[in-house]
């Protein structure tokens, strides 16, 4: 088989997926709600699948693609994330006129991800994080008829659009200085003088804006508070991670010789994200607006990790990142399960869920502990991986703060379980109906979330891919 | 000359561009935008020897987007009375905060080494020319230019929705007339 097509394997099934959605939309028209939503997840499910076979390293187009085994992990871990949301929204989705639109819309958001996880070239990894926040802006309008919904498309778009700029008055004074926006090249010209310095702190506030550090957190509430929640899933997961990745990568190719500046600068970014999004999240009353608050928090502690700049860091932030897709994404099948047949998102709503709905229940409780970092979940040795990487650099204020932080959130992790376990309501929620689709998301997370914590052989084989920094 | 006929458009266009901030009325503003743009373009054609980028630049921004603007604006009826009024905390902040980025980019440019970027330039002869600017959009630049006709239609895709009403509430389960 043609050596190019098997290189950009995940991209283009992503893409072929896309076409066959719009042909199918133009050719049956008619296709009920139910029909559309098992095709979909299905080929969602075997694009998947195709992740994990026939795949290369190496590049293509002269040097603006590139793909290796780590770049091929992170985008099955996106892909993953993508089959777990789309197979939660399923309840939402089967009320929605616009199947084919929304996915074509979540599905190119993913390509533009792919496009910039396997960039070697700034031109290409401005298009593909181009390419995967625009589309995200109408999908963030997706109840077209609430307000709320509409803000928040307003609100992230403008986000995005300030934070595309100051990306590209950064990127454009760094080819000023260098006269190339290859990697490799960057790389190997970037001699921290004054103007270099100034590019890199205006692309590292884009990178902020993307990953809503704290003193660019602003947007992220509103917005995430406002969207669908199979739409907020994908924001907080899915977008964030990708950029993760990415910055991982840049800061450790490009910028490899300013990393004494960035380190600093990701201490601060670290230490005021931590402490803003834990305090912020202890008084949200919307289940949303607290789980936004809780991201925010959760990317102070990858900051950490990616501040150690050593191969444990690559790989402790992608080893956290799939974690917190299984963590994260149980929290939000719940909510969405809720919010598409209640409509209910505030927390009080909570109030006795336990004893209407054991098992959402519990699924909640052990994704709040996973996010809270208790040990037999997954997420206690995705924190543990993310701090020893820092702790790397022998700064142990910062581990020292860290753990502090951990502290405070396990106070608003466990509040919501209270309120689940504890309190009692008057008009308790129904029982709810949970179909095959999110039934079977739901178990895989708490597959992942209970699994990943007894075996050391992922993170040992994310570290046996990650390079060495 | 060349360099006399670089200041002299460099100094019209930051003054267009201190206008728009200047002026009172939106609609002056736009205006005096589009002649800020027009002076960029007039500095891509002379000064870089960029004709076809120049030529876009006007048609794209001076022509398209700014009527684009400008129609907005007269929709929305804005007017200087309409404008509120920031206190003075607030205006000072913003001066300092403004005035600290000019003086950091200054101190930044006056020290930085821009040789680099002369030589890459020299290297491309006539990159604006529409022949140069094919050649390498569809040779070296080719993965870029098909992702971006990606986002266009993505994006065209994303307006036609939200422009759409949505029908699924009133219509569920009721049979078309025969």
């Amino acid at each position: 088989m043609n050596e190019a097509l098997l290189l950009m394997k995940p991209e283009l099934i992503v893409t072929v997926i896309i076409f066959i959605l719009l042909i199918l939309h133009v050719a049956r028209e008619n296709s009920s709600p139910a029909y559309l939503l098992n095709l979909i997840n299905g080929l969602l499910f075997i694009n998947f699948l195709c992740g994990f076979f026939f795949n290369r390293e190496g590049t293509l187009f002269g040097d603006m693609y590139v793909t290796n085994g780590l770049i091929v992990l992170e985008k099955n871990i996106l892909n993953l994330g993508m089959l777990l949301i789309s197979l939660q929204a399923t309840d939402w989705l089967k009320k929605k006129d616009f199947i084919v639109e929304f996915y074509v819309l979540l599905l190119t958001t993913l390509l533009g991800m792919f496009f910039m996880l396997s960039s070697n070239n700034l031109l290409m990894f401005y298009l593909g994080l181009e390419l995967s926040s625009i589309p995200l802006a109408a999908l963030a309008n997706f109840e077209l008829e609430k307000r709320k919904s509409s803000e928040a498309a307003m609100k992230f778009i403008m986000s995005s659009a300030f934070s595309s700029g100051l990306l590209l008055f950064g990127i454009s004074m760094l080819y000023g200085t260098t006269g190339t926006l290859n990697f490799a090249q960057l790389a190997m010209l970037i001699d921290g003088n004054p103007l270099q310095l100034f590019s890199f702190i205006l692309l590292l506030a884009g990178f902020g804006f993307k990953i809503s550090a704290v003193p660019f957190h602003l947007w992220t509430a509103d917005v995430y508070e406002g969207s669908p929640v199979a739409v907020t899933s994908y924001l907080s997961v899915i977008s964030k991670g990708a950029i993760l990745f990415v910055m991982a990568s840049v800061l450790f190719t490009v910028f490899k010789p300013l990393v004494e500046t960035w380190y600093n600068m990701l201490y601060l970014l670290a230490v005021l994200t931590m402490i803003i999004g834990n305090l912020f999240a202890i008084r949200q009353q919307n289940l949303k607006r607290f789980l936004a608050f809780s991201s925010i928090a959760q990317v102070g502690f990858i900051l950490i990790g990616m501040s150690g700049s050593s191969q444990e860091a690559t790989a402790s932030v992608i080893y956290f990142v799939l974690i917190y897709v299984f963590s994260n994404l149980g929290a939000f099948g719940v909510i969405a399960l809720v919010s598409a047949q209640t409509g209910k998102e505030e927390i009080d709503d909570y109030k006795g869920f336990y004893l209407s709905n054991p098992m959402l229940a519990l699924v909640m409780t052990l994704s709040l502990f996973s996010l809270a970092g208790i040990p037999p979940t997954a997420g206690f040795f995705g924190k543990f991986f993310l701090l020893m990487a820092g702790a790397g650099k022998g700064n142990f204020v910062l581990i020292t703060i860290a753990a502090l932080n951990m502290v405070i959130s396990l106070y608003y992790y466990l509040r919501i379980v209270k309120v689940m376990f504890m309190e009692k309501n008057e008009t308790p929620m129904e029982k709810l109906q949970i179909s095959l689709f999110p039934r079977i998301s739901l178990l895989t997370c708490m597959a992942g979330i209970i699994l990943i914590g007894f075996t050391t052989l992922l993170y040992d084989y994310i570290f046996s891919l990650s390079t060495s920094f | 000359m060349l360099t006399s006929a670089f200041y002299f458009i460099a100094f019209v266009t930051i003054f267009f561009a201190i206008m728009v901030v200047v002026s009172k009325n939106p609609i002056h503003s736009v205006l005096y935008l589009v002649l800020t743009f027009f002076c960029i373009s007039a500095n891509y054609i002379f000064m870089l020897d960029a004709t076809f980028v120049g030529m876009v630049n006007v048609i794209v921004y001076a022509g398209a987007i700014m009527v684009l603007f400008l129609y907005v604006l007269m929709m929305m009826n804005l007017n200087a009375i309409a404008e509120q009024k920031r206190s003075v905390l607030f205006k000072i902040s913003a001066a300092v905060t403004g005035g600290m980025l000019l003086l950091v980019l200054v101190a930044a440019l006056k020290d930085a080494n821009l040789q680099i970027q002369g030589s890459a330039l020299e290297a491309e002869q006539r990159i604006g020319s529409i022949k140069v600017l094919g050649y390498v959009l569809y040779s070296k630049y080719q993965l870029p230019f098909e992702v971006a006709s990606i986002l266009f239609l993505v994006a065209m895709i994303g307006a036609v929705v939200l422009g759409k009403k949505d029908n699924s509430t009133k219509t569920i389960g009721i049979e078309p007339v025969k």
